[in-house]
């Protein structure tokens, strides 16, 4: 138990477990112990992130596994269960309770709990400097006698006391039966129940007894903790714990859980009274001044709605002009160059053009999300780590709950208007799995960037004079489509106990810059290994729809064409019931953006036919590798100045598609303004594309939520579709 | 008389949690026990949900989840011009 197969095999292994109250510093704690080894993935089978690190140092291999930040081990949140499950199932050797120093007659009571569990425990006293800073006296010898256990002052945001962390917890773990924590009164009568209780649990269970922590065991049965039982594998004879309860169930006049939370409570208010001495009078602290601001009754709305402007504009201005280049250059140069490669070691043209338009572009729509991932994750981080995301979900609250959403659900919808991926992976930021879900699934009906493509063809063609608000009726729809949906999906699939909002509002606090891009690093590298591979297979796939069966002239006979001619009478009643206009929204799965790529290929079919593969004009390598470079200078500059340019958001400007032309003139032709307008409605509600898809997986590890989105979606695109065309024939429009 | 009732600014002590299941738990666990001293401070902008401080942090929660928890009012005391003073 407790060992790690990889590493040296003569040096000793330890594994740590750390945890601690979410806002402890717990998170600073453990990057700054770990540096650039941590390791971020998820707990298995929950959406609850773990982060781990091995470190190496001269006399042992330390692995640290990061809990959940929880308050208490209760059974009820997914948090609590993981890092119960941890603690009881994997028995680490050592745990690290990281405490708020500021705060500690909450944090103890996680402590409390922790010291029941019979693994070592060291006690990392953090945010030391700000509770000194207040005119806190600790007494940390009084704590270490009083609970048994070391006790280390730790600053983790500037290393402060970490190597005597690490030399405590090895000491430590040399001796585990030295590590004798004081066994904690619950007062007289449930002791005694508790002694009474563990000795039938020993007597019941004769063998497999000896690695478990037996008053934890027999503590929670009387609290009635039925799945702590359950999972330590003992049985227990109900009837006597029954028997032993009753009389404490009549003596206190409560159900037990609240006696013990009491017991435990009480434990802590006796501790604090020991060991902590406040100033007589505390001051105004910051975090009151900027509240008193930020939360105001008419302040709070417009600094929420002008912070989440800033944060989408920064978002998506900071990045749009990398993902362009990224986008340019694996579509251009880096295919041209892998293309001529294959060429000439003669690879059959199949081949050639499966690697450019298959894997490279691939390759190229995982790259391209990653400048937008990357600035949403160091954003989301910051909100997060200064405090200020709280406050966000305390003001918006209101407005979402009725929607059947919470308060922080406004920030991953928000970012949906730029791209609904990175939307579905700030939907993390919610603790609550329900909420998760339900955000999750309204995100696809903000516009995406992706879907302004379309528009900005359309209504060129069609709506030229009245563009802005066409467009505009667009956003507008989706949102109130999503409130729609969001009632829906609150009355019937979710409907049932609304999630709590018991939500602990932080000291405002400014994150370090280091832990912001340790985070923002691990979260980017998740989604490029993780995300990147479903990515490339998808798009290997459409590569072959595309071009199967083998051979295949037109694209109309290909396995997509023949899937369009299938689907095209469904959209008859919506005004462009054609083949064409099908395939096209269903290349659309691969993002939305390419419903204009495909129909530029698909009509204007015949001038184009067989250039994909041919390389145009065969610049030197030498003068592509100086563009490559010039660009990303451009970028740089843009994005810079993007910072800094107060108006219009770059990436829902509008881009004129110089190319556009021929199709300008085949779209007048098949499409009428109605139909057109029906078009475009389709286009905003349908099916999400496929990387929203891998999101969805990857957060919620099933597929049946994307399966869900994708249903409804579709539906809701094709009645809405339905009644704008049919309604505006009715109202005599064409 | 409940917490949902209080105005910013002012006290109570907790007498009782009138709810049942894992809200109350983990009310509990957060420190909402009974004889602990509660204090509004701020109602949300749009008047839910509310910001209190117990055992000297902020938390929020909703009124209609601060209306189960049932309060002894305590006589008008400076004690809340103390934390903010």
């Amino acid at each position: 138990m407790g060992s790690v197969d990889q590493g040296e095999p003569n040096k000793k292994k330890i594994v740590v477990a750390v945890a601690g109250n979410p806002n402890s510093g717990k998170s600073t704690l453990i990057n700054a112990l770990s540096g650039s080894r941590l390791n971020v993935g998820n707990w298995p089978g929950v959406t609850v992130e773990k982060k781990s690190a091995l470190l190496n140092t001269s006399e042992a291999e330390i692995l640290l596994v990061d809990l959940p930040g929880t308050y208490s081990l209760s059974p009820y949140t997914q948090e609590e269960i993981v890092a119960r499950d941890y603690l009881v199932h994997e028995k680490p050797d050592v745990i690290i309770n990281v405490v708020d120093a500021t705060n500690l007659e909450r944090n103890f009571y996680l402590t409390i709990q922790l010291l029941e569990l019979g693994i070592p425990v060291v006690v990392a006293m953090n945010m030391y400097d700000e509770a000194k800073a207040k005119g806190f006296r600790i007494d940390k010898k009084s704590i270490e006698e009083i609970l048994g256990v070391r006790v280390i002052n730790t600053v983790a945001t500037r290393k402060e006391g970490l190597d005597d962390l690490l030399d405590t917890v090895k000491s430590v773990e040399l001796n585990p039966d030295k590590f004798s924590p004081k066994i904690l009164s619950y007062g007289a009568d449930i002791d005694a129940a508790a002694l009474k209780t563990a000795e039938m649990i020993e007597e019941v269970n004769h063998q497999n007894i000896k690695d478990i922590p037996i008053r934890w065991i027999a503590l929670k049965a009387i609290e009635g903790d039925s799945k702590a039982i359950e999972d330590s594998g003992l049985k227990i004879d109900n009837s006597a714990i029954e028997h032993i309860t009753s009389h404490l169930h009549a003596a206190h006049d409560s159900d037990l859980e609240s006696v013990m939370a009491d017991a435990r409570y009480g434990l802590v208010s006796g501790l604090v009274r020991e060991a902590l001495v406040r100033p007589g009078v505390q001051r105004v602290e910051l975090t009151e001044k900027i509240d008193r601001v930020v939360l105001n009754k008419y302040l709070g709305i417009p600094i929420f709605f002008a912070a989440m402007w800033l944060v989408f504009k920064l978002t998506f201005d900071i990045s749009s002009p990398f993902m362009d280049w990224i986008d340019g250059v694996t579509a251009g140069p880096f295919s041209k160059w892998s293309a001529a490669a294959m060429q000439s070691f003669g690879l059959p043209d199949w081949t050639v053009s499966l690697f450019t338009e298959g894997v490279v572009a691939g390759v190229g729509f995982v790259l391209v999300f990653v400048p937008v991932i990357f600035a949403m994750m160091f954003f989301i981080t910051f909100l997060e780590g200064s405090g200020y995301m709280a406050r966000a979900a305390f003001v918006m609250d209101k407005a979402m709950h009725t929607i059947g959403l919470h308060g922080k659900s406004f920030i991953p919808m928000l970012l949906g208007f730029g791209c609904n991926v990175p939307a579905v992976y700030a939907t993390r930021m919610l603790e609550n799995k329900r909420d998760r879900i339900l955000t999750a699934l309204l995100i696809p009906l903000m516009s995406c960037g992706a879907r302004l493509p379309v528009y900005a063809l359309f209504t060129a063609v069609f709506f030229s004079a009245y563009a802005g608000v066409v467009i505009w009726s667009l956003y507008v729809m989706g949102i109130l489509l999503a409130v729609l949906m969001g009632l829906v999906f609150k009355k019937t699939l979710f409907r049932g106990e609304a999630p709590m909002f018991i939500m602990e509002l932080p000291p405002y606090r400014m994150p370090s810059f280091r832990n912001l891009t340790v985070h923002t690093w691990e979260k980017g590298k998740h989604f490029l290994v993780k995300a990147g591979t479903y990515i490339l297979a998808m798009s290997v796939l459409v590569w072959f729809l595309l071009n199967l069966p083998w051979g295949v002239e037109h694209k109309k006979d290909s396995f997509l064409g023949r899937a369009g001619q299938v689907a095209a009478p469904a959209l008859e009643p919506l005004g462009f019931g054609k083949w064409e206009a099908a395939s096209s929204l269903i290349t659309g799965v691969i993002a939305k953006e390419i419903i204009v790529g495909t129909m530029g290929e698909i009509y204007t079919t015949d001038e184009r036919a067989n250039d994909a593969v041919k390389s145009e004009n065969a610049g030197s390598a030498y003068n592509e590798l100086k563009d490559i470079s010039a660009s990303f200078v451009k970028a740089v500059k843009e994005s810079a100045i993007n910072v800094f340019s107060t108006f219009g958001i770059s990436s829902l400007a509008l881009e004129d598609d110089e190319d556009a032309g021929g199709l300008k003139q085949l779209l007048k032709k098949e499409f009428t303004p109605l139909s057109a307008y029906s078009f475009m409605v389709f286009v905003l509600l349908y099916m999400p594309c496929m990387v929203v898809a891998i999101a969805m997986k990857q957060e919620f590890g099933t597929w049946k939520w994307y399966g869900l989105a994708f249903a409804y979606q579709t539906a809701l695109a094709w009645i809405a579709a339905f009644v704008v065309y049919q309604g505006g024939r009715l109202l005599g429009f064409e | 008389m409940n917490l949902g009732m209080l105005k910013p600014g002012e006290s109570g002590v907790i007498s009782k949690l009138d709810i049942k299941g894992p809200l109350k738990i983990r009310l509990m666990d957060m420190g909402l026990i009974v004889g602990e001293k509660i204090i509004v401070k701020k109602v949300a902008p749009m008047g839910d949900p509310i910001e209190v401080v117990i055992k000297n942090y902020r938390l929020s929660l909703r009124k209609s989840e601060a209306e189960g928890i049932m309060l002894d009012c305590v006589p008008e005391n400076k004690e809340e011009t103390k934390w903010e003073a």
